[in-house]
Order: C-alpha cells, then structure tokens, then sequence
C-alpha cells in the first residue's frame, strides 16, 4: 500500500513529475535484458527469465549494444553501438523511455556501463572523441542521471567495465585501439597497446596489466567478474586470424594475467574473435563466445580447456540460474549446464552482442 | 482449428528446409566422406608397400581430389577436424618447421601411428605430405630413411582422421542436420536453421576461393606473392580452386528444391576462366598476362557465388549473421 507521502518521496527521490520507480518484479522478474532487431527490422530491449520466455519489451529508436540494469529499480541504460551518441534510461516495469543520456561535447559512449553497488551512481565506458583517450564517466542517478564527473581509465578506446565485488573498484577494459571518431575506422593497429586497468570510485589507478608485446594486437574488450574478485577478460585479435592468439586470459589482482590456450584446432575455429565472456552460475567454469565462428567455448578457472559447442551467430553470454546462458542472432536462447546445451527458446528476434545479468555484473559466487 | 492450420503451415513451410538439408547430406556431404575416407585408406595402404616419395604421388592426388569435394566444410566434426587434414595457409611457415624439427630429432613419434595424432596439426594432413614429398629440401628420402617412416606416420593418420570424419558425419552430425527441431537439439532449433548452416558453408567456401585461394598469390599488382599459392609444390593450385568451386556449386544444387540457371551458367564461366590459365601453381603470375588470368578466374568465382547469393540466399532470406558481422 503506498501512501501519499511515500508515493511524494519516491517522486523527489528521482528529481522529476515521473511515476515512481517500480522494482524489477513488476517487470515480469527477468533475470536478463538483451537488446535486439526483431524480424520486422524494428530495434527493442527485451526482458528475458530464466526459462528463456520474453517479460517485458521497450521499443529503442536505434540499434543497442549493450546496457546496465539498476540494482533495485527497473530501470535498465542502453547503450546505442559505437560511436555513441545516446543512451537511454527504461522504464521495464512500463516499457517506455524515461529518459535519454547524451555523452558530453567531444566525448562518445563506448557501449557499456555499470552501476555502483547501491544504484546510486552510473559509470560510463566512454572515450575523447578525438583521441581515443579512455574516461569513466560518471552520472548521478538520483538527481535524474545528471553528470556527476569523469575521470580517465588509464587506456585507449575502453569497452566493457564492470564493477569489483568490493563494490569500491571498477575494472577497466582499455581495448587499445583508437578509432576516427566519424567512421570507427582503426587508426593505430600496428602501436596498440591495450590494457586491463583498476580503478577506484573516483579514478584511482589501483592496478594496470598488460600482455607481452607479441599480443599487442590482442584489444582486451570484455569482461566477467567471479565473486572472488577472479577476472575474465576476452579479445579480439587485429591480426591474422590463422595466427590464432589465445582469446581468453584470467587475472587475479597483483598476480600475472594467465591466457588459456584451447588446442589449436579450437583456437582457430574462433576466427580470432572473442564476443563476449561469463562465468556460470558456479563460478566453476568460464566461456567465450565467437559469433564469427559460430562457437562457444568453456574453460577451468585456471584456463583449461573442457569444451566447445557449435551455434551459428551466438555472442550474448551470462550466468545463468545454473551454468550459463547464450543468445545468438537466429532468436535462440540456449542454457548450458555441465557441458550440455539445451534450447530454452526461439524467439522472432535477431539478440545482439550481450546478454546482460541482472544485475549487471553481478559476480557469480567463487 | 485456425491454430491447427497454422501449425500446417509451419510444417509445410519447413518441408523444403527438411528435403533440401536431406539431399546435401545423401547426394553429396556423406558420400564425399565416404569417398574421401576409401581415397586416404588407400593412400595409407600404398604408403604402407612403399614409401618413398615418387610412389606417393598419384595416391596424394587421388586423396587430395577426394578431399576437396568436402574439404571446404567447417560444421560439426569438420569445424575442427578439417584443419588437421588441411592446414593451409600457413603464413608463418609451421608446416616447414614442424617437419623439419621431426626430421632433425628423428622423433619416434612417427613409428607409431596412433601417438602421431597428438603432433602439432601443421606437420599433420596433405599440406605436410605434400611438402614431404613434393619439396626438393625432403622429398629425396630412400627406403629405410626417417622421412619414409614419417610419409607411413602421416598417410596412416590421414586415413585415421578421414575414417573419424566419415563417421563422426554419418552417426552424429548428419542426424543432427536431420533433426533439426527436435527438443535438445541446441544446434539448430528449427529446419530453416540447418539449411541456412549448409548454405552458409557454400558461400564461406567461394569467399575462401576467391580471397584466399586465388587472392594470397595474387597480392597486389606490384608484388604478387606466387609462393602463396595453395599446394603450388604439387602443382594442385589451379586444380584445387576449381574443385573447390564445383564442390560449392554442387551443394548448392542439393540444397535448392528449384534449377539454378544462373549459377550453372556461372560455373561454366569459371571452367572457361580456369581451362585459359597456363601453369597450374600460379607459379607464372609475375607476368601481367598471366596474372590478368588469375584474375579473371576470381572474377568468375565471385560471380559463381553472388549467382547463388541471388538464387538460394535471397529466396530463403538468408543473410550474413547479424553479431558475426557487427564486430564489438
């Protein structure tokens, strides 16, 4: 039962005439979001629970990439592909748009976000239009997602970032290329040099790791979290496919970062590329998806190789109630538990690059 | 009862997706690994009553052409099993130093077959047969010599994979095809979805064709690379090219339920192109007439392809991948 004076608090709390924030319950209870095309070329956020079944689905006026689901309010930020220029706050519970976020002059949304802890700050993956140039930027959720600040992720062109289970540290994935800010073209690939950096909440440089000089070229793109603070980072290769570097790599803060090398074969039916990365539920093991190989791919936390499965277009990948769960563009949503795969559902929908876990981040148990 | 007529529908639609996937896998997948299997085992079993390199050559050939009737296939066991029977390209030259290093320690690896499948994949297949015995640097080995062990060790592993491929298709993954649908079949979760798989592997083969095959020696006008050819040492490059595109064409043919007039035109087109072409390794590219050549055959090859593209690809709705093409 609401009462006039909480229903009057609740409006000042998010600083605007708006209906108040409902929880994620009146959102259907999804245990994901994903964004999408659906077949009729429309673009939309889609709620998903953990039976594969849609609960909610906002209309988006452009093609998403990623986004960020708020702890307790349902309330998701999508990001639009690279170079972004927006990003939306939803409203799942009523399935409209709140709310739009532009970068600041001379600044773009590299695609992905994460809340703090207690929902009340938004951080940004974004770069200096012009030169690529890392920064956080930091958005005040209360105050209606005003621009609280930035500060620099200590790399170029970062992608995925995610928060630590401290909830006082952010990881940083700095993918190292530097692109023109009209055409995404790639500008540096023969210096690149990326990195995997920790932050603090306001910008710290805690921790920078980066690989041996032969893997320059290896763009560090997208991470999971395991809840004891193990770290999974996924690459892209910006060489030649047939030199096959390794895709995946796992650091632990203060020790070397360890690559896992699957057999050659395997490595190489990856096309070089790596979409998207989880831990299951677990945490017992941790994947990689290629959408160009149509493949997924499962490791021990400690890099060995246990498997893989074929799914033409899969790239979305997070835990799952138990194991993992993956998306792909041909609308399947596909549960993988102890190496067996198991179609959930096939929806009228083309699921981008991510599956995001609500919420977002939210390390799977170590 | 209008639920009843749509779920007709359903069933009608997807009967071409069914039927077509079907004659892929019985007129031209199974039967090309069957072939491709009897084609190794004999090449093993000519290794096996002598090894030397000269006697090697017509039985290679023979597996080689077997092989490209399927070998361009990378689904189910052939996703990572086809890179140990075909490694190439090879830009970092592991094939050339695995053999070498097997030679130089005399490995025992070689004498016994069934630990040879653990080697790295470059020293493994036709690619590093090939260099054994068309490569002036190993092939003149006698009988008795360690490469003459190695040519046993590899033609045995080949006839070893092939079988596996063989089978793997026939038990596993063709019922998977066939079955697509089925609750737990998490490969593909409708028919239309294992016939977009099968087409999809048409078109990767003639882009690889093109781009690879045709366009590594190509390079650019003023440094073309011949030496990049694919299995130039055997002499294969021009044969390999054209049963690559005949192979895709075939394909094609069994996947569609309606004639391709335009692709079979498109084929002839290609034959025309490759039957101008002088040296069969691309060797002779460095001159302009010849590279024009070359050229014109890759012309024909994309044409071949954007032929099917218009005929199957469009008609079934089937485009590129929408992640695989994004690229974040």
């Amino acid at each position: 039962m609401t009462t006039r004076r909480a229903f009057l608090a609740s409006l000042a709390a998010i600083g605007a005439a708006a209906a108040p924030p409902l929880s994620w319950a009146a959102a259907g209870s999804p245990t994901h979001l994903a964004a999408a095309r659906d077949i009729d070329g429309r673009f939309a956020l889609y709620g998903i629970e953990a039976g594969g079944a849609v609960t909610f689905r906002v209309d988006l006026p452009a093609r998403g990439h990623a986004g960020a689901a708020h702890p307790d309010r349902a309330e998701a930020i999508v990001f639009a592909r690279r170079p972004g220029r927006f990003a939306l706050v939803l409203d799942c519970a009523r399935g409209r748009v709140l709310q739009r976020l532009a970068p600041p002059p001379g600044r773009h949304f590299n695609g992905h976000g994460t809340f703090a802890a207690d929902g009340a700050l938004l951080f940004t993956s974004e770069q200096v239009s012009e030169t690529s140039e890392g920064r956080v930027g930091v958005w005040d959720v209360a105050a209606g997602y005003r621009r609280a600040g930035e500060f620099s992720t200590h790399g170029i062109g970062p992608h995925e970032l995610c928060l630590m289970p401290d909830g006082a540290t952010l990881v940083v994935a700095n993918g190292g290329i530097a692109t023109d800010p009209a055409d995404r073209r790639k500008l540096n690939i023969d210096s690149m040099r990326p990195n995997l950096a920790y932050l603090g909440l306001t910008g710290r440089l805690e921790e920078r790791v980066e690989l041996d000089d032969a893997l320059h070229r290896n763009s560090i793109r997208h991470l999971a979290v395991r809840g004891d603070g193990l770290v999974a980072f996924a690459m892209q290769w910006q060489g030649a496919p047939e030199e096959a570097p390794p895709l995946l790599g796992l650091h632990r803060r203060g020790a070397p970062p360890l690559l896992a090398e699957p057999p050659l074969p395997e490595l190489l039916a990856m096309r070089g590329y790596a979409g998207s990365v989880a831990f299951a539920a677990g945490g017992e093991e941790v994947a990689i998806t290629s959408p160009r190989g149509g493949r997924l791919q499962r490791f021990a936390p400690d890099g060995t190789f246990l498997g893989a499965l074929a799914r033409a277009d899969i790239c979305g990948l997070a835990a799952g109630a138990s194991g993992l769960l993956a998306t792909d563009g041909l609308g399947g949503v596909i549960a993988i538990a102890g190496g067996k795969a198991r179609p959930l559902a096939r929806h009228g929908a083309a699921w981008d690059n991510h599956l995001v876990p609500l919420p977002a981040c939210r390390p799977p148990r170590a | 009862m209008r639920h009843l007529t749509a779920v007709f529908l359903l069933v009608l639609a997807a009967l071409p997706d069914r039927a077509g996937v079907d004659r892929a896998l019985d007129a031209h997948i199974l039967p090309g690994f069957a072939r491709f299997a009897v084609a190794a085992g004999a090449l093993g079993e000519a290794a096996r009553a002598d090894c030397r390199a000269s006697t090697l050559h017509a039985p290679f050939h023979a597996a080689f052409d077997a092989w490209m009737a399927v070998g361009d296939i990378r689904l189910g066991p052939s996703e990572t099993g086809a890179l140990s029977v075909a490694f190439w390209p090879d830009p970092r030259g592991f094939t050339r130093r695995a053999l070498a290093g097997l030679i130089a320690a005399r490995d025992p690896v070689a004498r016994d077959p069934a630990t040879f499948a653990t080697v790295s994949i470059a020293a493994r297949g036709l690619f590093a047969l090939e260099m054994l015995i068309h490569d002036p640097e190993f092939a003149r080995y006698d009988q008795g010599d360690y490469s003459c062990t190695l040519a046993r060790a590899i033609t045995a592993d080949l006839a070893a994979q092939a079988q596996a491929l063989e089978r793997g298709w026939r038990e596993e993954f063709a019922p998977l095809l066939r079955n697509a649908g089925s609750p737990g079949n998490a490969t593909f979760l409708t028919p239309a979805e294992a016939m977009r798989a099968l087409y999809t592997q048409v078109i990767a083969s003639l882009e690889f064709t093109a781009g690879q095959r045709l366009g590594r020696p190509l390079g650019s006008f003023e440094r073309p690379r011949p030496r990049l050819a694919e299995a130039w040492r055997s002499g294969r490059s021009l044969r390999n090219a054209l049963l690559a595109s005949e192979s895709a064409h075939a394909l094609a043919t069994a996947l569609a339920d309606t004639p391709l007039p335009r692709s079979d035109a498109a084929l002839a087109r290609v034959r025309e192109a490759a039957a101008a072409i002088t040296d069969p390794a691309f060797q002779d590219i460095t001159d302009p007439v010849a590279r024009l050549r070359l050229e014109i055959l890759q012309q024909a090859v994309r044409a071949l392809k954007s032929a099917i593209e218009a005929e199957i690809g469009s008609r079934l709705g089937l485009t590129a991948g929408f992640n695989a093409q994004d690229g974040d």
